[in-house]
This record gives C-alpha cells, sequence and structure tokens, in this order.
C-alpha cells in the first residue's frame, strides 16, 4: 500500500513493490500526461515533480513515494506560470510531436519557480535531462526564456 | 526493458533495522536513489531479492562539518552537493564533478553512495574524494570501520562490502586555503558518462606545490591515484614545465580499454590533457599564479 | 491549375488571411495539457499484450519451434507461428522475400518468429523465454564486401544484389578529358537510428464478427490497412486503421506500422480479444529499420574555371536483412548524386547489397543525406585544387531555371537554390572568415553545404493524393486526410489552406484523425509530399466548396458570385460590405437546399517521363532546395566538435507558416549535427550493441548550435497549393556536409566517415602532427 499526494489530492493504492511510480501513474491512475519513451531514466519523458524536484518516474519504485508529493502537469493546469509557459510555447512553435511536451514543461516550471531569470545556459541545463528530437530545443529555450520574462518582468 | 520482477522492497525507517535487515535476508541490497540499480536491474549480477531502501532513514542524508571534517551521508542527494557551499568551498572538485553526474533529473535522486557502491571506474563522484583524502565508513549490525576510500573498489562494479555491510558515510579533511579541480570529457555536451576522468587537489606555499594529489577516472579496473607521480611533484616549485611532467607521466600509470564509449589510445592521451588542466585549476584555486 | 496562382486568380486577394503568418497550432493546447493522446495512452488496463519472440541468430534455417512448455505458462493466451497467419505470410515493402512470420529462414538478429499474447508483460516475457526455436546455423555476412564475395552466403538471392540502378548522361570519357582538376575519393556513411521520442505502440480490437479495428503509430494509415489485410487474408472493408497522433516517426514509422498493426490485429482475431503491443526502447534500437549504411566511391572534375565537367560515382547501398526501401532509396540517390549542381557528363552505377544485420528503412533524407555529405566534400575538394572560394565554385555550377539535373531533368520552374547559397553566404559574412581562427586550444572554421531533395515520388511514377470537408449546419466544418500528424504539422498546413481559400476562421475547423473508414487515401506522409501533395488535395476540396458557399451566398445576398468576399467565417458583397452573413446560416442554408456541403479534393502530379534504359528524364514532380553556412570549433587538445552556430536557408515554395518552417528546420539541425559528430551505432556479430539513450547518444538542448534566422526563399512550385513545397528533409540533408566542411576548415582535415567523434579527430590530428 502506498500513500501520497498527486496532484494536491491525496491517494491510497495497493501496488506491487515492482511496480515503478511511472506504471502506476500510466496503466493504475490513468494518468496518461506522463510518457514513457525509455524505462531508463535517460529520456526525460517521464518527469514528475517529487516534492517541486523534477525526477524521471520510470526508475523510482511506486512504494518510494510514500508521503510525497508527486506532480504532472494536470494537477498545475490552472498554475499562473505553468499557463505563461504554455503560452510561450504556443507562441514559439515549441509544440511539434508533443511527446516529450509534459516532462519538458515540468523541468521549465521547476526551474522558473527556482530561479525568476534564468540564463540561457541555466536553461538549457534545466532542460538537459528532457530530450526532443523534433524541434531543435531553440524555441523551447526562447518559451522558457520569454515566460521568466512575461511573469518576472524587470 | 523487461520488467523488474523477482523483488522485495523494504522500507526501514531506521538504521538498525535496515542493518538488521541485510544481516538476516539473503540477497539483500541496499537501494536508494536507484539511479544505477533500476535501469539495470536485469543485469545485475547478484539478483538481489530483497532491496532495502536507506531513503527513509535520516542520519544517512547531508552535510556537515564538524571537527575540521567533512562528513556526507551517503543517501545525499548531487543535487544537495552541489547546492552545499561547504562542499563549493572545501571540495570545490567534488562540487564541480557532482554537476556532471546525469542530468537535472538524475541528480536530483542520484546519491553518492549510490555513485560510489555502483563502483563504475567512471564514477566522476570518485576522483575528487579520492584526492580529498576521503575515507568510507563500513557498517554492518555489529561493528563499523573507516577505510580509505581507494580500498573500497575491489574491480568494475565491484567493491569491497560485504552482503551484511552498507556504506555508512564519507569523511574527509576541510582545510582552507587549498584548490582542487574536476576534469572529463564526453561525448557531448549533454549528459553522458565520462569518457575519461581526472581531479587534483593541491596545497600551496608560496610557489611550491607543497601537496599534490591525482586521482584518474576510467583508464583501469577502477578510479586510481598516481602516487608515483605525487611523489615526484610534491615539494617541487610549480611551473609549466612540473605541470608537463606530472601530466605525461599519469599516462604511464593509466591502463584503459576499448568500449563503446571510446578507445584505450584516446583515453591514455586525454589523461595527460586532464590532468593538466586540472592542475592548472587547482593551482589558480589556491591561489597560485604560473 | 496553376495552384500557385489561387490568392491573385481565384480569391482576388491581395494579401492572406493566414498563409505566410505565424500561427499557433491547432494541436498545441492539448498536447500542453497533456491532454493529447498517443496510442499507448488509448490502452485500456488489463489489455492482453504481444511480444514478438524474434531470432537470435543473425543467419539460420529454422529447424523446429517448440511452443509446449511457454504455452503452459500461467496466463499466456496463446502463440502464433507462420502456420497460425490466415492470409499471406508476407509484409514485404518493394521485394516480396520478407515473410510476416518466419518459419523457414531468419536473416538477422530479431527478425520475428512468434507472436506471444499473454495477460501482462511479465507472463509474455516468462513465456518467450520459455519458446524454444532450434536453429541450424548459416554462415552470416557483416558487411558489404563479405556479402559480395565470390561464395558469400545466399541471404535472399545469388550474389546478394537486391536492385541495381544505373545512369548515363553524356560522355564520361569526354568528360575526364575536359578536366583540369580531378578528385577521387571514397565515402562511408553509417546507420543512423530515429530516436522518435515515442516508441511504437499498436492496439487492435477485433469485433468478432470479421472486423479489426487497430489504433497504431505509422505514416500511412492506407498501407497500414493493404497490409494488414493481406496477412489476415481480409477484405480493405474488414480492417479499420486509426492512426494515433504519433510522437515523431521521421519515416521509420511508415515502415513499423504495418508490422506493429499487423502483429496486434493478428493477435486480436485469433484470441477474440482486444491486443495491445508496444515496443519497448532496446527493442526499438535493436531491431526496427534505420538510415541505410552507404559506400560511395566517387570521381569528380573540374575544368580550370571552375566549371564541373564530369562525376562518376558508385554506389554500394548496405540494406541489411531485407530490401524494403532499397529501391526507393539508391534510386533517390543516383538520381541525386551530382549534387545541386549542373554537370554535362555523368556516370553513377547503384547496387543494394544484403547483409545480416538489422535493415534499412525510410528515415528523413531517404538517401539524399548520405548522398550530400559525399557529393558536397568533392565540390568543397575541387575548390580547394582550384584555389577557389568554395562559395563562388558552388555559384558556378549550381542549379537554375533552365539547367539540367544529375538525370538531366529540366527544371524550368521554382528553383531557388542560389539565392539560398548567396543568403547564407552574406549572413554568415562568409568573405570575412576565410581563414581559420585560433582561440586558445580551440581552432574555429566556417563551411558550407548545399542541397537539393526531390519533392515526391520517384522516377515519373505516378502520385496523387485525395482530401475531404465538411461543413455542418452550424458553420463549423471537418477535415479530412490520410496525411499524419507525426510532429511536423502537415494537417494543420493543410487547415490553414483550406481556410485561406474558404475564408473561414481556422479554428472552425476541426482535422480529423486519419481513419481508413472515412479519410480518403492521401498516399503517405513522406518523399516532402504531406504539404505538396496532401495540401494541394486539400485545396482542391476548399476550392469545390468554396463554389457552393459562393453559389449560395451571391443567392442569399443578391448579387453576383464575382462579388461575393468569404472571411472570417461570413459572406457579404464587396460592394456592400456592411451585411454580413455568417457562414452558419449559408451551411443551414446549403442544407435546405440539398447543396452538397461536403467536397471530395483530389490532386495528382503532372505527367513525367522517365527512361529506364538511361535512367533520364523528368523524375521529381519539383526539387526543395537548401543551403547552410556552419561554424564549429574544434579543441585541438581533446578532439571534441562543437557546431557553435549555422545559417540555414531553404527554398520552401512558399511558407505556409514561418512557425512550422523554422521548427523543421531547427529539428533538422538538431538531427543532422547528431549524425556528423556523436550519433554512434554500433553492432557485434550482427547485434546491437548501442541499445539505447545512454549508448546511442543525440543532441540534447545543451548541444544545440545558436541558429540565425532561416532565410527563407519562396520561389513558388506552380502545381502546388499557394506554390508550397516539402520542407522536412531538405533542411536536414545540407547540415551534415556544412558541419563537415567547416570541420575541414578549422583543421585541414577531411573526415571520409562519420560521426566525427572526440577520439576520432584526435587521432586524426595526431597522425596528421596537429595539435
Amino acid at each position: 500500500m502506498v500513500n501520497f499526494d498527486l496532484n494536491g489530492a491525496h491517494i491510497s493504492f495497493e501496488v506491487p513493490t515492482t511496480m515503478t511510480l511511472l506504471d502506476m501513474l500510466r496503466i493504475e491512475l490513468g494518468v496518461t500526461s506522463v510518457k514513457k519513451g525509455c524505462e531508463q531514466g535517460e529520456c526525460g519523458a517521464c518527469t514528475v515533480l517529487i516534492d517541486g524536484y523534477p525526477m524521471t518516474s520510470c526508475i523510482i519504485l511506486a512504494p518510494q513515494v510514500e508521503g510525497r508529493h508527486v506532480y504532472t502537469i494536470d494537477g498545475l493546469a490552472d498554475d499562473p506560470l505553468m499557463k505563461e509557459l504554455r503560452e510561450a510555447f504556443m507562441e514559439n512553435g515549441a509544440v511539434q510531436c508533443g511527446f516529450c511536451t509534459p516532462g519538458m514543461l515540468l523541468s521549465a516550471y521547476a526551474l522558473l519557480r527556482d530561479n525568476k531569470r534564468p540564463s540561457e545556459e541555466e536553461v538549457k541545463t534545466a532542460i538537459e535531462g528532457n530530450i526532443c528530437r523534433c524541434t531543435g530545443y531553440v524555441t523551447i529555450i526562447e518559451s522558457i526564456l520569454d515566460a521568466a520574462e512575461r511573469i518576472a518582468p524587470d | 526493458m523487461k520488467p523488474l520482477t523477482g523483488f522485495s522492497l523494504l522500507r526501514p525507517p531506521t538504521l538498525v533495522g535496515a542493518l538488521e535487515m541485510m544481516s538476516t535476508l539473503e540477497h539483500a541490497q541496499p537501494i536508494a536513489g536507484g539511479t544505477d540499480i533500476i535501469p539495470t536491474f536485469r543485469d545485475l549480477g547478484s539478483k538481489p531479492v530483497h532491496l532495502i531502501d536507506l531513503g527513509l532513514i535520516e542520519e544517512l542524508n547531508g552535510i556537515i562539518e564538524e571537527d575540521g571534517k567533512i562528513l556526507i551521508g551517503p543517501t545525499t542527494t548531487h543535487s544537495q552537493i552541489i547546492a552545499s557551499k561547504v562542499i563549493e568551498n572545501f571540495a570545490p572538485a567534488l562540487h564541480d564533478a557532482s554537476r556532471w553526474i546525469g542530468s537535472v533529473q538524475i541528480r536530483n535522486r542520484g546519491t553518492i553512495g549510490g555513485n560510489l557502491c555502483n563502483a563504475s571506474p567512471a564514477a566522476d563522484s570518485v576522483p575528487p574524494l579520492l584526492v580529498h583524502g576521503a575515507e568510507a565508513h563500513i557498517c554492518s549490525l555489529e561493528e563499523g570501520h573507516w577505510i580509505p576510500l581507494l580500498e573500497l573498489f575491489k574491480g568494475p562494479k565491484m567493491t569491497v562490502l560485504e552482503p551484511n555491510e552498507i556504506l555508512m558515510g564519507l569523511r574527509f579533511p576541510a582545510i582552507a586555503g587549498i584548490g582542487s579541480s574536476f576534469q572529463r570529457i564526453g561525448r557531448r555536451k549533454g549528459f553522458t558518462l565520462s569518457v575519461v576522468n581526472a581531479a587534483v587537489y593541491v596545497e600551496r606555499n608560496g610557489d611550491e606545490l607543497k601537496e599534490a594529489r591525482i586521482a584518474l577516472g576510467s583508464v583501469a579496473p577502477t578510479p586510481i591515484r598516481a602516487p608515483g607521480v605525487e611523489d615526484k611533484v610534491r615539494g617541487k616549485k610549480m611551473s609549466e614545465e612540473l605541470i608537463d611532467e606530472a601530466s605525461a607521466a599519469c599516462v604511464e600509470v593509466a591502463s584503459p580499454i576499448d568500449d563503446v564509449r571510446g578507445t584505450a589510445e584516446y583515453r591514455k592521451d586525454m589523461t595527460a590533457v586532464l590532468v593538466k588542466r586540472a592542475l592548472h585549476e587547482a593551482w589558480r584555486r589556491a591561489g597560485g599564479e604560473l | 491549375m496553376e495552384y500557385d496562382r489561387i490568392l491573385s486568380d481565384l480569391l482576388n486577394r491581395d494579401e492572406y488571411l493566414v498563409i505566410g503568418k505565424k500561427t499557433v497550432r491547432s494541436d498545441a493546447l492539448d498536447k500542453l495539457l497533456g491532454k493529447a493522446r498517443f496510442t499507448s495512452d488509448y490502452i485500456p488496463k488489463d489489455t492482453m499484450t504481444v511480444k514478438v519472440v524474434r531470432s537470435t541468430m543473425p543467419h539460420a534455417l529454422i529447424k523446429r519451434v517448440d511452443t509446449s512448455t511457454a504455452l503452459r505458462v500461467p496466463g499466456v493466451v496463446t502463440i502464433l507461428t507462420a502456420k497460425d497467419v490466415p492470409g499471406e505470410n508476407e509484409i514485404g515493402y518493394a521485394l516480396p522475400e520478407q515473410p510476416f512470420l518466419n518459419d523457414k529462414k531468419v536473416h538477422y538478429v530479431g527478425d520475428p518468429i512468434a507472436l506471444v499474447c499473454a495477460i501482462d508483460e511479465t507472463t509474455a516475457q516468462e513465456a518467450i523465454d520459455a519458446v524454444v526455436v532450434e536453429y541450424e546455423p548459416l554462415l552470416a555476412v557483416f558487411d558489404i564486401d563479405a556479402a559480395l564475395a565470390e561464395g558469400a552466403p545466399i541471404i535472399h538471392k545469388e550474389n546478394n544484389v537486391a536492385v541495381k540502378t544505373k545512369i548515363r548522361k553524356g560522355n564520361i570519357a569526354k568528360g575526364w578529358k575536359d578536366s583540369d582538376v580531378v578528385v577521387e575519393d571514397t565515402y562511408w556513411s553509417p546507420y543512423q537510428e530515429h530516436m522518435c521520442l515515442e516508441p511504437e505502440a499498436a492496439y487492435a480490437v477485433p469485433d468478432g464478427v470479421g472486423k479489426v479495428t487497430i489504433i497504431a503509430c505509422m505514416q500511412s494509415p492506407h498501407l497500414v490497412r493493404e497490409k494488414v489485410a493481406r496477412v489476415l487474408g481480409w477484405k480493405l472493408n474488414q480492417v479499420r486503421v486509426i492512426q494515433a497522433l504519433t510522437g515523431g516517426a521521421f519515416g521509420k514509422k511508415d515502415d513499423t506500422g504495418p508490422l506493429i498493426s499487423g502483429y496486434a490485429a493478428l493477435a486480436a482475431i485469433k484470441t477474440g480479444k482486444p491486443a495491445a503491443y508496444i515496443m519497448d526502447r532496446s527493442e526499438v534500437v535493436s531491431v526496427t529499420p534505420k538510415r541505410f549504411p552507404v559506400r560511395f566511391k566517387y570521381k569528380s572534375g573540374a575544368d580550370s574555371e571552375g566549371k564541373l565537367t564530369a562525376v562518376e560515382v558508385e554506389i554500394t547501398l548496405e540494406v541489411g536483412a531485407y530490401a524494403n526501401r532499397a529501391p526507393f532509396w539508391l534510386w533517390r540517390q543516383t538520381a541525386h548524386a551530382c549534387g545541386p549542381y549542373e554537370v554535362p557528363n555523368v556516370a553513377v552505377d547503384g547496387r543494394a547489397v544484403y547483409t545480416n544485420k538489422v535493415y534499412g528503412g525510410s528515415y528523413r533524407g531517404f538517401g539524399n543525406l548520405a548522398l550530400h555529405f559525399a557529393a558536397e566534400q568533392q565540390v568543397d575538394k575541387l575548390a580547394y585544387e582550384l584555389e577557389m572560394d568554395p562559395v563562388d565554385f558552388r555559384m558556378k555550377n549550381i542549379l537554375r531555371i533552365g539547367s539540367r539535373t544529375t538525370c538531366d531533368q529540366l527544371l524550368d520552374n521554382s528553383v531557388g537554390i542560389d539565392k539560398c547559397l548567396a543568403g547564407v553566404a552574406a549572413a554568415s559574412e562568409w568573405a570575412k572568415h576565410r581563414e581559420p581562427v585560433r582561440i586558445g586550444t580551440k581552432v574555429r572554421g566556417w563551411g558550407v553545404g548545399c542541397a537539393y531533395h526531390g519533392n515526391s515520388t520517384s522516377r515519373s511514377t505516378p502520385d496523387w493524393s485525395a482530401a475531404s470537408l465538411m461543413i455542418h449546419s452550424d458553420g463549423s466544418l471537418t477535415y479530412r486526410t490520410a496525411i499524419c500528424e507525426i510532429g511536423q504539422g502537415s494537417p494543420f498546413g493543410h487547415a490553414k489552406i483550406v481556410a485561406e481559400i474558404i475564408g473561414c476562421n481556422l479554428n472552425s475547423i476541426k482535422i480529423e484523425q486519419p481513419d481508413t473508414d472515412s479519410t480518403p487515401d492521401s498516399k503517405p506522409t513522406h518523399g516532402s509530399r504531406g504539404l505538396m501533395m496532401g495540401g494541394t488535395a486539400a485545396a482542391d476540396a476548399a476550392i469545390k466548396l468554396r463554389e457552393r458557399l459562393i453559389r449560395v451566398a451571391s443567392n442569399m445576398l443578391d448579387c453576383p458570385e464575382t462579388q461575393v468576399e468569404l472571411r472570417d467565417s461570413q459572406a457579404y458583397n464587396r460592394k456592400k460590405p456592411s451585411i454580413k452573413i455568417p457562414f452558419a446560416e449559408i451551411a443551414e442554408e446549403m442544407h435546405i437546399r440539398g447543396e452538397n456541403p461536403a467536397s471530395f479534393g483530389f490532386y495528382t502530379s503532372p505527367r513525367r517521363f522517365f527512361d529506364a534504359e538511361t535512367g533520364l528524364g523528368y523524375n521529381y514532380a519539383v526539387y526543395t532546395f537548401a543551403a547552410s553556412v556552419a561554424e564549429v570549433e574544434v579543441d585541438t587538445e581533446t578532439g571534441q566538435v562543437e557546431v557553435t552556430k549555422i545559417w540555414p536557408a531553404m527554398d520552401v515554395g512558399k511558407a505556409i507558416d514561418p512557425l512550422i518552417v523554422d521548427g523543421q528546420i531547427h529539428g533538422a539541425i538538431s538531427h543532422g549535427i547528431g549524425f556528423a559528430i556523436m550519433e554512434n551505432l554500433q553492432l557485434k556479430d550482427g547485434v546491437v550493441t548501442t541499445t539505447g539513450f545512454k549508448d546511442y547518444i543525440i543532441p540534447s538542448a545543451l548541444d544545440t548550435p545558436e541558429i540565425d534566422d532561416t532565410i527563407v526563399v519562396e520561389e513558388a512550385y506552380k502545381y502546388a497549393a499557394f506554390g508550397a513545397k516539402g520542407v522536412g528533409e531538405p533542411s536536414i540533408i545540407s547540415i551534415v556536409p556544412a558541419v563537415v566542411n567547416a570541420i575541414h576548415h578549422a583543421t585541414g582535415l577531411r573526415f571520409n566517415t562519420i560521426p566525427i567523434t572526440p577520439d576520432r579527430m584526435h587521432k586524426a590530428l595526431k597522425e596528421a602532427g596537429k595539435k
């Protein structure tokens, strides 16, 4: 049994210890915004926030989130910072196939939440663990910098 | 990835509880962040049946400065190390190395204890700890003892830990005014395993190299020190020539292999380049000029 | 119809409403909210899992497949082999040599033998481990020379050559006589793995009475349907194929779509249960098709003025275990062999050779990436031999209106490469960077690459596309195309074309996911034809519907049809603009009057002529062109190469959306850089050893160069909607040569193979005595 907080709601769930957090979220709890790309912690598509920290859920065992606060983009839909990020991504054309997008947004969100005015290098480091094969990253980086500008203007 | 099967996950809230489990259960293996264990579970030689999660044990996490030493708990994450002013100040090589371990997601989860116990010859946190004279605290239910970190490693992916033992912590002296540096080469700028890495530690006395320590990774079955080279340069006046001499001498100490990430020849050659760069940076950090 | 003149001739406007403007993609928000669903997001919990039992031998006869133990594993539903295939056990793309499930012979490690259907992944894996396959090993060949050698084991046919190509133009002997400089070299371009972020997945649901519905990743639902129906022995109307939003494809999913759908569908109809097949990453990297490796023996000549006189190329394409796309891939390389230049005397010979390794398949660039890697270095070398500026040399020979291509195709429309080249040379201040610059241990250099890429099918194979459009009685519209959304935004481009022609608000159009039960066949999403062909079919559908809207509106407005303007989902009389009728009212009226609210759009490309004997003729409907300048920094101590800046240019005919064009260019740059300096697929005895992101490294955000604003050249293509040509592929083709030529400029070193990894660069620098 694992008890934890998912997107602000308390969850109590019977889960085998061999199940990853990713599979528990996607298969058992129907949170399909979290994607499965490699199951090795290498691509970042499965990124979630655990107590605010971005982590790859594919290499975390479900019982290990006992007592923790887990967030996916679903739980941040109305968050003002997340809204700015979405706006920026849309305006800059930073979404192509969309598979890396949820994980990318969470890494970007965690960055801007803690660092209001990141440099381009800091943005790249924040999303280093989120692989994208479609966009070449340029518009994603621009979007994150734009969102920073808008949420905390000079 | 083939599905994970055949193990139970135990999450003892206390250190004693964990050590008890390690003593009584067969095929028990500690796990913290799991960033090495979970992706390679199917290929693990030891085929653990019980994973003992150390993540709930508070005393195993954290960095403290005490009695002139810095103590690091094994479940301290790489992100915690990067954020630590104490580490940045007293062990800049470790601060720098931690930045190169994985991505933000991996650093938020992966631990220094895990990095050490995984015992890859390319582990980035090891060369900095080695040059800072780190010791490892090995504990079982019955007893605990400290060993020089170098002795922790037996071979590639092999430590000296007995089935009932865990790595309980690390310590190294906190000395002001020293300089240390970590250098590495990866196959891309984004996160990737080091093809070759090295760390250097110096203590300066004017323009004399009062103390010099060099550690090399990815060039032997385990990370190594280069005591022969260290002896050669210790006490000498620092100069470009001395740096070149030391770097070239390190190549002789290296015995790398070819693998998917790089060739032995490349690793040997790069050993000299990295040691040279590390000596420069460490010397500069110790307030020296060339 | 000259579709590039729609704006002036049909719409009577000077300005575009939406074409050429930056617009937010219609699917962006859903993807950003995590609500957009990919195949595996549709699969309900506890759906029966399908896994594939694959060959562990690179080349062997199958003596026996024993599933008896595996069948007894609790939770196994069934295990299917070739004898369970009701239709034809054949799934080859071009040549009928690729069994759906192998029962006689295996040709590479990973060749499918059986399908395990089980209650979950763990059980399926246990069953796979329990299936016993008895092989009689055959000698395996792992490189093209071994495969071509006398007495080599036969993989599919004697001499292991799948297909040959040939071009003879002019007189090659004369060409050499006319040459004052000749450069000759051999190039090797290796495998590349697409690394789509979404691993393949397929979900099939049987209805129990002779129909199966499949939701899967793919690039052509109609191709999938055709292949699956053949395997099942069913008619096309018994197989319903729906393309789910796909998380990256780049060509691979055009090849894997039919396979994965076939596995799920066969499992579903045999068990009567819904079935799901999801690949894991290491399976994707190990067994699915890759960029074809290829060797070029390339000889080029030029006269002292810098005019190219002769090109002779021998192409040996490594096909791997199955020919798959090889005939088309090899042909494309053959037809483009000179690069985007005019060369009077050409001799090209190509052959595609089998080996016992993972086979080649569609991949962005489709042969042209490797071809230009060779061709553009040859051109660069000639320039250096003649001590001519590499840009000037290219300009002297570059294709223009009136030029003839490698295969003697006369270019009479839409050629903008000279502007592309001039553009990037100016933007990068090329003339100021003619010497490499030393910065500490690093050295900085600049290189140029040019590219061209024929859109759509080759050798005058007829190409056509269809689409459908419907207006509902509230004025909203449904648009259907079988061009698949794989990230590139093509269907959205179609919607913009429709919106421009019909004058409706862009967000009033809903683009349906391709569904073979209701979507017309648009032919596949490949060959850079999605927008060019598919979009023109969209235009045709829109034009037809527009006619009816105008007819009814002119009635309602009581004015001549020529005075009716459609804009913002409203109709009005240009002479009395204050009275506006919303589309909802016009649509309602159409329904009442029995005016067809739906239209079927169709477009076929102009007839072409091609002589199979000489390989000469009108090969491609149109070419897209690109040019790039790359700036690189090489650390001479460590051998590490960093691509620091790219100046890209592309002739796209007409940019339907600048954000989409830029998106394609940026993605292509990243993809190309990966191939040039870091992507290294390794195999040992036919087994892929770099099976994941950890060892098959691709660019991360930190590996991104600075990318200058795209220079967009618009030489409209007469026969496509608004003049638009394909964007996705040419962008990647010019990058690799630009980077490789820049590395040469920086270091003086040429690399005849890629990737140029740090240890290869270091070794080359060491051997050249340059540190």
